[in-house]
């Protein structure tokens, strides 16, 4: 009952967040100067005046801006998004060819911050202290602060020295080549995980430390419950709802960063397709991918409060 | 902990799989920085669109040798009236459509009406204004007639694809599936990922193409690209800059081509705007800039102070050492500010095409302008931005990229007549405009190079541009690479020449 009521909270959310974005999206890129048809001429091109007014007709980017939206709006609530301005295909095909690398790449990543943050962040509480912390520390802050394009370059220009051989650059689907899929993924990955494993490591510490100082667990201890019951049972069970909160907050993040990271490694995603579309002024697509994305912020965000319930039941009461 | 070891298995056997070698394959693949526009070869006007099709997927009527002559292409030979006024074509036989089909008069003449039509809305009408009408006698002929002598005709047929009859009225087709006759037939485009070629098997040149197919991947980081050459990923890097190329000497197994370019960097001028409708203004800005601290600061030595024509064309251009105002003069430059009766300091903006190359060239030329009293504030908008102000006349002054070809009269016409197409300076110059038209029904090549030397004089030091400079033209490739020869106008129809060696 208290899931199925979210839910339709959340979806009133959706359509809201999504109607302002639409108005956002739609107003702001027609206020950057320069329209597709400018683009698409380029500087060189030897075109009278009557040839562009006739493109603009033909794309309708000669009506009002407020007709143009109310027209679009009409047609996307009828499942039509409309074509792409330069190459015709449907936007919705477009978005499908481009949504797989971004899927395949954001969860690689959120994977891999979470499968190494987790064991990081124990080591990080339990090295409280001792020798070796500031060491650890200052890892997690370099991890923090690198920016991700930066050491995918780096990456990419020390792999390319050392092991020449390797196809790194660029994307296969998995179904054609499931290794050379993988192979491709791994670097840009990683390179995207750095500051969100960093960043839950360090989230996953403070959290546990604080848990440890809870008066549950001294009656744990007192009650003779080995340390390491403790650790895992008593006291990470509570420090991690802070943390899945944050990979919910990261997940979004990492939309943003695939965006830099897929230019660099060639990724054919949809960070690509947003920054092309940009520089296209290729409307329809440009708008129906930022509802895209907005609407994928939204569920993740859902998604995480259902785990929360999961978690700890007191929070659905 | 069981989920660690899984992770920790999966990197196990990935690694493993990314030292395997991959397989040696006779497919190029080469890197580009930016996705064509689109590829229908009549209505786009990009170099992104055009190195990829031009002499690969299409052909024309007439073809560029690496010399830059003019060649038979998809017509064997012609004859020319008396008067100038009729070409007649004969066409090569058994040519093949991708698509299917034989090549006839019928697909030509089509062709060349889709490109006059003006639903077409075709950048390359300009270059058939001269036709009046077409005849096709029979399947293997065809003939032009003209309302007046046209000297760049056979030029302009270069670059006119012969594409089949039935995409005439046709405006959509050819944009994502193009049909030619070239070496190379169209397999598959992939938006922002690559567009793949294969080999024509029925190509009318007997062993050609080498290779069996041609993979353009769309790799937009500079840097990605660089490291994609350098481990073999790639195998060619083409039309790339002087900086670019610098970074590749000496790298084992990567070698480079250059040669001089045909596209020119200059100072366009908004004659409108005072103080620059006083031609002494224009006249000061060339005493005031030096050409050879540009080519050495802004394009680091790879390139060529330039006037008004390429070099490369050297039927036609004149030594810059002629044009008095090469010889970089501040005294004079200020001198004819005075005499102008104009106040220094001179305030205006500089916008300035978004590229590595000409950003740099603004930096010099803001320092060089401002040692003789005019003071340029930088604007570097985003190409769309640019492109717009370009477009409406909307500056005092720009620094950009004019493209060439081997014609004098399509450096010329459209960019200083007065009307022009290009003419953004909003410049007009009777005498200027006379030259023009003669240049163009000129067919004799002495009275041309006569006409074209009067048209290099007359815009040379007091015209709506300060020419600065042709810059030197690469392509990078992996050192297996046979066959290929870079084209000073970025045409890679000498893909049909490459192979890739064991």
């Amino acid at each position: 009952m208290v899931l199925l009521r979210r839910l339709r909270g959340r979806l009133i959310d959706l359509a809201i967040v999504m109607f302002g974005v639409s108005i956002l999206v739609f107003g702001f890129i027609r206020m950057i100067p320069g329209d597709a048809v400018a683009i698409m001429l380029g500087a060189n091109a030897e075109v009278t005046e009557e040839r562009i007014d006739a493109i603009r007709n033909r794309l309708g980017l000669d009506l009002p801006i407020h007709e143009q939206y109310l027209d679009w709006l009409s047609k996307v609530l009828r499942g039509d998004f409309g074509v792409s301005i330069w190459t015709g295909k449907p936007v919705i095909e477009e978005i499908g060819n481009h949504v797989w690398p971004t899927l395949q790449l954001t969860f690689l990543a959120l994977l891999t911050a979470i499968v190494l943050a987790i064991p990081l962040g124990i080591l990080m509480a339990r090295i409280r202290g001792r020798r070796g912390e500031a060491f650890v520390q200052a890892g997690s802050v370099i991890g923090l602060t690198v920016p991700p394009f930066w050491l995918g370059i780096i990456m990419i220009l020390l792999l390319s020295t050392l092991a020449p051989s390797l196809q790194m650059l660029g994307y296969v689907p998995f179904s054609e080549d499931p290794i050379g899929n993988i192979q491709r993924l791994l670097l840009p990955a990683f390179a995207l995980s750095l500051p969100i494993m960093a960043n839950l490591a360090r989230l996953l510490r403070s959290t546990l430390l604080e848990a440890l100082q809870q008066d549950y667990i001294r009656t744990a201890r007192a009650k003779g419950v080995p340390a390491r019951r403790i650790l895992y049972r008593h006291a990470l069970r509570n420090a991690i709802i802070p943390f899945v909160t944050s990979v919910g907050i990261m997940a979004g993040y990492l939309l943003g960063g695939a965006i830099v990271i897929e230019q660099v490694f060639a990724i054919p995603g949809l960070g690509r397709l947003i920054l092309g579309a940009i520089a296209e002024r290729n409307y329809p697509l440009l708008q129906a991918a930022i509802l895209l994305v907005t609407c994928c912020f939204v569920l993740v965000n859902f998604l995480v409060d259902v785990i929360y319930t999961v978690i700890d039941p007191r929070i659905s009461e | 902990m069981k989920c660690l070891r899984t992770f920790t298995l999966a990197c196990g056997v990935s690694v493993a799989g990314m030292l395997a070698v991959p397989a040696m394959a006779a497919t190029l693949d080469i890197a580009v920085e930016q996705s064509p526009s689109g590829l229908d070869p009549h209505i786009v006007t990009a170099f992104s669109s055009f190195q990829i099709i031009d002499g690969t997927v299409y052909e024309g009527l007439t073809a560029l040798d690496a010399g830059l002559n003019i060649v038979p292409g998809l017509a064997t030979d012609w004859q020319i009236s008396e008067d100038k006024k009729t070409y007649t074509f004969t066409l090569r036989e058994g040519v093949q459509f991708h698509g299917g089909g034989t090549m006839t008069s019928a697909d030509v003449a089509a062709s060349l009406n889709r490109v006059l039509a003006e639903t077409t809305g075709s950048p390359l009408a300009s270059r058939l204004a001269a036709v009046e009408s077409i005849e096709t006698p029979d399947e293997q002929t065809v003939v032009l007639n003209l309302s007046a002598p046209s000297a760049p005709l056979l030029s302009s047929l270069t670059s006119i694809a012969i594409v089949p009859a039935k995409y005439e009225g046709d405006t959509e087709s050819l944009q994502r599936a193009p049909d030619g006759t070239g070496p190379f037939t169209f397999v598959s485009w992939q938006p922002d990922v690559a567009i793949t070629l294969e080999a024509n098997a029925d190509y009318w040149q007997e062993g050609k193409p080498e290779l069996d197919g041609v993979v353009f991947n769309i790799v937009p980081e500079a840097a990605t690209r660089q490291v994609g050459l350098t481990s073999g990923q790639y195998q060619m890097l083409p039309n790339i800059d002087g900086v670019t190329a610098q970074q590749f000497q000496g790298r084992p197994g990567v070698k480079l081509q250059d040669t001089l370019e045909l596209a020119y960097s200059l100072i366009g001028i908004n004659v409108t705007r005072p103080p620059f409708d006083n031609e002494k203004v224009r006249e000061a800005i060339n005493y005031a800039i030096n050409r050879d601290d540009i080519v050495a600061a802004a394009l680091f030595g790879a390139g060529v102070p330039g006037g008004p024509l390429s070099p490369a064309l050297t039927n036609y251009a004149t030594p810059v050492s002629e044009f008095p105002c090469f010889s970089t003069s501040a005294d004079t430059a200020r001198q004819l500010i005075e005499e102008a009766g104009v106040e220094t300091p001179i305030e205006a903006t500089l916008l300035v095409l978004p590229r590595d190359s000409t950003r740099g060239i603004a930096q010099v030329v803001q320092q060089q302008l401002a040692a003789v009293g005019i003071e340029v504030t930088l604007d570097i908008p985003e190409i769309g931005k640019f492109v717009q102000d370009w477009r409406n006349s909307d500056f005092d002054m720009f620094v950009s990229l004019n493209s060439g070809t081997i014609e004098p009269d399509d450096y010329f016409y459209r960019t200083f007549r007065s009307g022009g197409s290009t003419n953004v300076f909003q410049y007009s110059n009777e005498d200027l405009d006379a030259l023009l038209d003669a240049g163009r029904q000129e067919t004799d090549t002495e009275q041309r190079q006569q006409i074209y030397a009067d048209v290099q004089e007359e815009l040379a030091c007091d015209g709506p541009v300060a020419f600065l400079s042709y810059g030197q033209l690469y392509t990078a490739m992996r050192e297996n690479v046979e066959g290929y020869t870079i084209s000073p106008n970025r045409s890679m129809r000498s893909l049909a020449d490459t192979s890739i060696a064991e």
